[in-house]
């Protein structure tokens, strides 16, 4: 708990969740980060769901604790999230130094790329789209498929054991262009395809895949509620080809587009 | 810390490093073998003798990584030191150019759901 007699007001700091459009006061008992209380901070028709915390981030090495925090942070971003429309949520740890007045300056100097940005993500959802290939059945089509690694492989045949090792290496180079070639075109392709149904599309890292399952894209997709069946279509598409499976997340409020 | 060194036995995470250096090194000396056997400065029997090279490398290679243990430890260094490699190829390409200061913005864009994830 925050124990803060008010005579330290450069160490405290307001945590925010998130931004919503009301002019209510809303207060809700240790409902936060760590058993913080949450409540807003109103400038003009916009406010900043905050709680009260040390002028800096929430760190520790427990794991368990951090991942308490994070569960709160989502807890609370998702109630605002459900209830209005064009909440524009923080990242985890957004912290501003000061107190209520200081939180209020904010608001009123961001206000108008605030409003902004609530136009942008006003009635809208954000997902996850991680798109998948099956890496060892496209080797295999890969290989069936070229005329090139044909000839290679009956060469290969006929060497003695160096050289026949040399020219397994040169195919492997070969049949690694091919595949990155191939991917590359599927992964134009389903990023163009989903383009067409999302208001806004972002390409996030991908992360490495254990086994045949390789991880093509990894998308954060922003629609319009109503569009959501239209992207899921699609998905389900994706999701139905030969060699290829998507993971659905969501949905989230536009995390990842509040750049 | 991205790098998962077997941290059971230090002689072991040192080996293994030493192995996924070796291991590397060998790669790259294979794809500059594969360039000059392309280029046709090599003759058959060159050709051939550099193969059978890399054939006993890969082998001694193969054999430590058994009687050791650490083949897992070895592919775990490799898998990390590719994301090392890709995190800072991101991060190049991502970065805004030649701005000085770059603007801090407070609404960053990950999901708290993405870090319990990870």
């Amino acid at each position: 708990m925050i124990n803060n007699n008010g005579k330290n007001p450069e160490g405290e700091g307001r945590y925010i969740y998130c931004v919503v459009e009301t002019d209510r006061k809303k207060i809700f008992k240790n409902f936060g980060v760590d058993g913080e209380d949450v409540y807003t901070i109103r400038y003009r028709d916009i406010s900043a769901v905050v709680s009260r915390c040390l002028a800096k981030p929430y760190q520790s090495n427990d794991s368990e604790l951090v991942k308490k925090w994070l569960i709160q942070h989502a807890q609370v971003v998702d109630y605002f999230f459900e209830r209005y429309d064009a909440t524009l949520p923080s990242a985890f740890d957004t912290v501003i130094k000061g107190g209520d007045q200081e939180a209020k300056s904010w608001l009123k100097g961001e206000y108008s790329a605030l409003k902004g940005k609530m136009e942008k993500v006003r009635g809208k959802q954000e997902f996850g789209a991680q798109i998948f290939c099956d890496s060892k059945s496209l080797v295999d089509a890969v290989r069936k498929g070229s005329v090139e690694i044909h000839k290679m492989l009956n060469e290969i045949e006929s060497k003695p054991r160096g050289l026949a090792y040399m020219y397994e290496q040169k195919l492997k180079e070969v049949m690694k262009k091919e595949l990155e070639n191939k991917m590359e075109k599927y992964a134009r392709d389903f990023y163009e395809a989903i383009r067409s149904h999302v208001d806004d599309l972002k390409a996030e890292k991908i992360k490495k895949g254990e086994g045949d399952q390789q991880m093509l894209m990894n998308l954060s997709c922003l629609t319009p509620k109503d569009r959501v069946p239209e992207l899921a279509g699609e998905l389900d598409r994706i999701n139905g080809l030969r060699n290829f499976s998507v993971k659905f997340t969501g949905p989230w409020p536009a995390y990842s587009f509040m750049a | 810390m991205v790098l998962d060194i077997d941290e059971k036995n230090l002689k072991d995470g040192v080996l293994g490093l030493v192995l996924a250096l070796v291991e590397i090194i060998r790669d790259a000396l294979r794809i500059q073998a594969v360039k000059r056997m392309d280029s046709g400065s090599l003759t058959e029997e060159e050709t051939e003798r550099l193969g059978e090279a890399f054939m006993d490398m890969d082998k001694a290679i193969e054999e430590i990584k058994k009687e050791q243990g650490i083949s897992r430890s070895v592919q775990a260094i490799r898998d990390g030191l590719d994301d090392l490699v890709n995190d800072m190829l991101t991060d190049i390409a991502d970065s805004p150019g030649n701005d000085s200061t770059p603007i801090p913005s407070i609404m960053e864009k990950k999901r708290p759901q993405q870090r319990l994830a990870a």
